[in-house]
């Protein structure tokens, strides 16, 4: 006991130190060993001890950068404004890129499907102020087009180049007045000349009264002047009215495009070699 | 008796402190050991049961929560533990400029047994982060050991060490 208590300092440190070097040993020989209770429950008390310093401790930090510590925060502002206008811009275009290219799949489809030489062609302007419903394209005589050629879209005809320059034509507009297309009640198959009303509708012109036409019908094409190909959609009827006196009827039609928001329009050239339309 | 049950507790609690705020208050930049400093002041002014299990606590609770291999830093800390202790007993140990050099040499030597030991135990060379990692740390440990001496001083009544370092002093007069 004696020999204990006079070499306590001695054995204690023995002690430690070959406790230490088992400890290390045991944990290079086995480093993927689990931990033991002992690791596991001071790990999850230092961790729940650090998160219950770190929390007020974050929020100090917190406090000190949003309201403190603004140096530079108002040059960063303006900096990430002008980069978010920047990205607003980009996304913009690549929309409209995406839009443009979705509306010129449809293009090429109809391009595809029609026994027509098309060239493609996009709006690049409305004569809103003229007298005339028309408007530009960006192709010209140098593209193939001449005065007279039909002018389509996908959901049907336009109207007719009546001028043409090297890289630009104006376009007639189904719904201009001066505007005159022989064309064909689907249903009833009664003739008649499609003329524009000078602002967003046509009128069938020379409709008998005893010709039974029903709104909603579809108005086409009849290919018999031959400027416009046969067939091709012109509008619905959307009001008939037949007056008391007179040989006539009168029938509203509904153009099929839309010719405000038209943007890319094929032009019919020629009709394509071996297929006759 | 209640040092020894407080020991692991407040070991404990200092490697927690150690990892959350010190680092905080250098900013996240640097790791601070100011449990090697502690090692260093119980090498000065405690015996060897007292200070030994405070080295080997601290560097047990070091090696958990940083997640060193568990064996490591207790060896460490024992070894310059004991050393301090050899040392107190031949050089009055209480002027800044020996602290400051003393600990230095000490954590040298602690990362230079650490570089060592995972490079031919473990098979990482992390030699090449000496210059980024380590002594950085070492110059921060060895500036603010004068500091954390005097406030271990001060905690002293805590650490039961002033009896011991009269009962020290005396021993070597």
């Amino acid at each position: 006991m004696l020999f204990f208590k006079k070499h306590r300092s001695l054995i204690a440190t023995t002690i430690l130190v070959v406790i230490s070097l088992v400890m290390l040993s045991y944990h290079v020989v086995n480093p993927s060993v689990e931990p033991g209770p002992v690791r596991k429950i001071v790990l999850d008390l230092a961790v729940t001890m650090e998160r219950a310093v770190n929390t007020p401790v974050e929020a100090l930090e917190n406090i000190w950068k949003r309201y403190l510590f603004l140096i530079g925060l108002k040059k960063e502002n303006r900096r990430l404004v002008q980069h978010n206008a920047l990205l607003t811009r980009q996304l913009v275009q690549h929309q409209e890129g995406y839009l443009e290219a979705q509306r010129l799949k449809k293009l090429l489809a109809l391009s595809e499907s029609i026994s027509y030489e098309t060239v493609a062609a996009s709006v690049t302007g409305r004569n809103r102020k003229s007298l005339h419903q028309t408007i530009m394209i960006d192709k010209g005589s140098i593209h193939g087009i001449k005065t007279g050629m039909p002018v389509v879209a996908d959901r049907g005809v336009v109207g007719r180049i009546i001028e043409t320059t090297g890289h630009v034509s104006r376009v007639l507009l189904l719904i201009d007045e001066s505007s005159n297309v022989d064309s064909i009640i689907q249903g009833g198959r009664g003739q008649g000349i499609l003329s524009g009303d000078g602002n967003s509708r046509c009128f069938l012109k020379y409709v008998p009264k005893l010709e039974e036409v029903r709104l909603g019908e579809a108005v086409i094409t009849s290919g018999i002047c031959g400027v416009f190909p046969k067939s091709w959609l012109l509008g619905t009827v959307s009001r008939v009215a037949r007056g008391e006196s007179g040989l006539f009827q009168t029938v509203e039609v509904l153009p099929s495009v839309n010719f405000a928001k038209l943007e890319e329009v094929l032009v019919l050239t020629s009709p394509k070699k071996g297929r006759n339309d | 008796m209640i040092h020894y049950l407080l020991l692991p507790f407040f070991s404990f609690l200092f490697i927690v402190l150690q990892t959350t705020v010190f680092e905080l208050l250098f900013l996240n930049l640097v790791s601070v050991e100011i449990s090697l400093i502690l090692v260093i002041y119980a090498g000065f002014h405690m015996d060897a049961l007292k200070g030994g299990l405070l080295s080997c606590a601290l560097g047990f609770f070091l090696d958990v929560i940083t997640g060193t291999i568990v064996g490591l830093h207790v060896i460490l800390y024992l070894s310059i533990f004991f050393i301090s202790m050899l040392v107190s007993l031949r050089v009055y140990a209480e002027r800044s400029l020996f602290i400051l050099s003393y600990v230095l040499a000490c954590a040298l030597l602690e990362c230079g047994v650490m570089l060592l030991f995972y490079k031919h135990i473990q098979g990482l060379d992390l030699f090449h982060k000496f210059d980024t990692v380590f002594l950085p740390q070492i110059l921060v440990v060895t500036l603010v050991s004068p500091v954390c001496f005097n406030s271990f001083r001060r905690f002293g009544d805590i650490l039961n060490v002033r009896v011991e370092r009269s009962n020290k002093r005396s021993r070597n007069r």
